[in-house]
């Protein structure tokens, strides 16, 4: 009896996915022995159900091996090769990337597989999030607008798609986001006035399925909260992260950018859209279902792309539906993700650009704080409250977990034709200093934070995880990857990489033992109990 | 740091061109992408061609008039050195209204196009950005702000003597408001002298070389290095030279941040 069914069982995972590495299937599931998408799984939590790692035994983590990436010098304008991808982990092998590069790693001994080295003519090697897979096969963006696809075996090309023009100034980074049998992959580019865009993309061709434009067309809605045709054909709203996605309502959601030009709205009144919004796409279509503008006429660079994460809740006694996130702007933000309407709308960091919300619960900004030719003060800095780095929500303290920065600015119009272009502006940092937050969902209040002691170089950011073992990982900015207890920000554990966490952490079970991984500047650190 | 400097828009920090802070790790426009830098020469001589020939349909500054913005021209924008421009400036468009300028010489093409490459290059890299008129205040109105606020820790005629001749207004503002954001350090670049104490009640002072959550090490006034792990009992203070100005930042309207600058402007 436990023969045969052990067979069926057996013949039955065959005959549904004929070797497959990755069955689309398993991205449903909450990850445990595997990490099978940019941020593990779909709701963007990440959150790890894995418990063996606790808050009790977390003194005995110790490191098992480190992949120092050794073969690839100084990266164009960036300098020393840095990891922001979070890795993919399936059937006992690494997969992650740096721009230009997608590495193969043995997730048991760190010995180095493959190595993909693209070559590229242009783009903006800022970062790359990592692969997407599906199957047997890998999607990666290359910096210059081109979607790749890999065979994870051996990391030889399939095909590659040119899904945006670098000579316009379009970058790719995001990490492919695979959603059934849709493979979405997002652009950035802000340096000369470029519209945005998110497309579906068939896993075996590469060819297109659907494209979401940001910005509407003439006569379309949301045009009128744009001046004219060209400031709508030249606005912005970057889609350069990954979104999450709610199988049972069948939603995609994402993140759009800043409106360009970046700094100088003059030529661009009006709210945007859709632009630094969250918005909640069919995944099947592409078409709007509901939007939130989480920055309307933004003129400070912020960015909405920050992760929003799914999860099922209280609120007021009643269970909800709710996607929250941590905006650049300084806003921390809960709605209900069935249709968009504002819950919470509460700043997480001090801010002075806004004077209060509207009605649907969106940032109304302040005229006066808009950048100035002569300098205007903000009470927040220059690069916002946070970024792409990824944050976490633990379903058992109730917590919404970001790395936040506080801090002053200075912004400044440079361009003050009535047809600006290019970012027609900047921001010049004052006093700053990074702190890690636990916000309360209910309410957006700060359950507890933890300031660092000392900035180090902020060019990076860590991400969160939490797991059900009680722990919160992420790095401080100086060098050390740190456990604390997710309930209070006390300090569990530490251990001084040397270099600051540059990723998202991660957590799998391999061979019966968990595992945590993180990615410092350009080493991959993999820890074990002891 | 060099990413932090020269960063787009995807980093948690601000922009500056400043060759220190790029740690050699190439400029803005090799982050960019944005390939060989255009001729300065011939694009002075082009902007002469320019304007008589094309300004009043293209605009004065290339972005567009009756005919097409061409700063953000796709065409001009995937020319390297006039192999795309040339042709279309000889040949003109007629059936789109744009004559042929057939008498232009094959130098003065490439000078038209180099005009073309500083337009899109001015309005692309930020890092060659500069900030307009900063000094807009009033500097009576500073002065006075400067002797009630600044002036129990600052003199004119002592450490900040000469200092409008020194700075450029927008550094000069910018330094007044956190001094060593110049180049943005967020780690208080000035915060450097800190005093430890031991459980024993032993006290160690020292320029801080390192501080976290777990450790700290500085060296001492003999030159000696320290480091010392922050186990309960150990008690660490930094001394925060610049406490007064970040105090201010909570302070200042924007008008008398104004003021300040042109107020110190005018100490030649």
């Amino acid at each position: 009896m436990k023969f045969s069914l052990f067979v069926t069982a057996a013949l039955l995972a065959l005959s549904l996915c004929p070797a497959q590495m990755l069955a689309p299937k398993k991205l449903l599931e909450p990850p445990t022995d595997t990490w099978p998408t940019y941020n593990g799984d779909y709701s963007g939590r990440r959150f790890s159900t894995l418990a063996e790692i606790d808050s009790h035994n977390v003194g005995r983590l110790a490191l098992a091996w480190f992949y120092r990436i050794s073969n690839v010098g100084p990266q164009r304008g960036v300098g020393t090769p840095t990891i922001k991808s979070t890795p993919l982990m399936v059937d006992g092998v690494l997969y992650f990337t740096i721009p230009d590069h997608v590495y193969a790693v043995d997730a048991r001994t760190g010995e180095e597989i493959w190595h993909y080295d693209w070559v590229d003519k242009g783009g903006h090697l800022i970062g790359n999030r990592g692969v997407g897979m599906y199957g047997n096969w890998l999607y990666f963006m290359g910096p210059d607008g081109w979607f790749i696809s890999l065979n994870a075996k051996d990391g030889t090309e399939r095909w590659r798609k040119k899904v945006a023009d670098e000579k316009l100034q379009y970058f790719t980074t995001m990490a492919p986001m695979v959603v059934k049998n849709h493979i979405i992959v997002g652009v950035g580019g802000d340096a000369m006035d470029v519209p945005g865009f998110l497309e579906a993309r068939d896993p075996e061709t590469g060819d297109l399925q659907w494209r979401w434009n940001t910005e509407p067309k003439v006569g379309e809605p949301g045009a009128d909260t744009w001046p004219d045709k060209g400031a709508m054909e030249h606005g912005g709203g970057m889609t350069w992260m990954p979104g999450t996605y709610d199988p049972e309502l069948n939603l995609l959601y994402w993140g759009t950018g800043n409106p360009n030009p970046v700094y100088a709205g003059q030529g661009r009144k009006g709210s945007n859209l859709w632009t630094c919004s969250i918005v909640a796409l069919n995944p099947d279509t592409g078409k709007l279902v509901w939007y939130f503008q989480a920055s309307p006429h933004d003129t400070h660079d912020w960015d909405n792309v920050e992760t929003p994460v799914l999860f099922d809740a209280q609120v007021d006694g009643r269970p909800r539906k709710l996607l929250a996130q941590a905006a650049r702007n300084g806003y921390f933000f809960v709605l209900d993700r069935t249709d968009g309407k504002d819950i919470v709308s509460k700043p997480y960091v001090a801010l002075n650009w806004s004077r209060g919300v509207d009605a649907k619960g969106q940032p109304i900004p302040d005229d006066a704080k808009e950048p100035k030719v002569d300098g205007a003060l903000l009470t927040i800095p220059g690069g916002g409250g946070t970024n792409w780095m990824p944050p976490s929500f633990d379903p058992q303290t109730g917590l919404f977990y970001v790395q936040a920065v506080r801090g002053y600015s200075v912004t400044y119009l440079y361009d003050t034709d009535p047809k600006p272009e290019g970012y027609g502006g900047g921001a010049r940092g004052l006093w700053s200093e990074h702190v890690l937050e636990a916000l309360d969902y209910k309410t957006g209040d700060v359950a507890w934070s933890h300031p660092y002691t000392t900035g180090g170089a902020a060019g990076t950011g860590p991400g969160i995880l939490t797991t059900a073992g009680k722990l919160l990982f992420s790095g401080d900015y100086s060098g050390n990857f740190v456990a604390y207890d997710p309930a209070t920000g006390k300090i569990l554990w530490h251990f001084p990489m040397r270099q600051s966490l540059s990723n998202g952490p991660e957590t799998y079970m391999l061979d019966g033992k968990q595992y945590v991984v993180a990615g410092a500047g350009d080493t991959l650190f993999v820890f074990t109990l002891l | 740091m060099a990413a932090a400097t020269i960063a787009a828009a995807q980093q948690p920090t601000t922009r500056t061109e400043d060759p220190r802070a790029r740690g050699g790790r190439g400029s803005t426009r090799d982050f960019l992408g944005l390939g060989p830098a255009p001729d300065a020469a011939a694009a002075a001589r082009g902007a002469k061609l320019y304007a008589p020939n094309c300004a009043f349909c293209h605009g004065e500054k290339a972005t567009g008039g009756e005919g097409p913005d061409l700063v953000r021209s796709a065409l001009v924008l995937h020319d390297e050195k006039g192999e795309l421009i040339g042709p279309v400036v000889h040949n003109g468009r007629p059936e789109q209204g744009m004559p042929p300028f057939a008498s232009l010489t094959k130098d003065q093409l490439y000078d038209l196009t180099e005009f073309l490459h500083e337009r899109v290059e001015l309005a692309a890299n930020r890092g060659l950005y500069k900030a307009l008129n900063v000094v807009t205040g009033d500097p009576k109105a500073g002065k006075a702000y400067f002797d009630a606020h600044c002036a129990s820790c600052h003199s004119v005629d002592g450490d900040l003597a000469h200092i409008g001749s020194k700075m450029q207004p927008a550094d000069l503002q910018q330094a007044f408001l956190y001094p060593g954001a110049r180049g943005y350090n967020p780690g208080s670049p000035k915060i450097t002298s800190v005093t430890v104490t031991l459980p024993s009640g032993q006290t160690l002072t020292g320029v801080v070389k390192h501080l976290d959550d777990f450790n700290v090490s500085f060296t001492d006034a003999s030159g000696e290095y320290h480091s010392i792990a922050l186990d309960p009992g150990v008690k660490v203070a930094l001394e925060d030279k610049l406490e007064g100005h970040r105090r201010l930042l909570d302070q200042y309207t924007d008008a008398e941040i104004h003021n300040i600058t042109a107020y110190l402007t005018t100490l030649k």
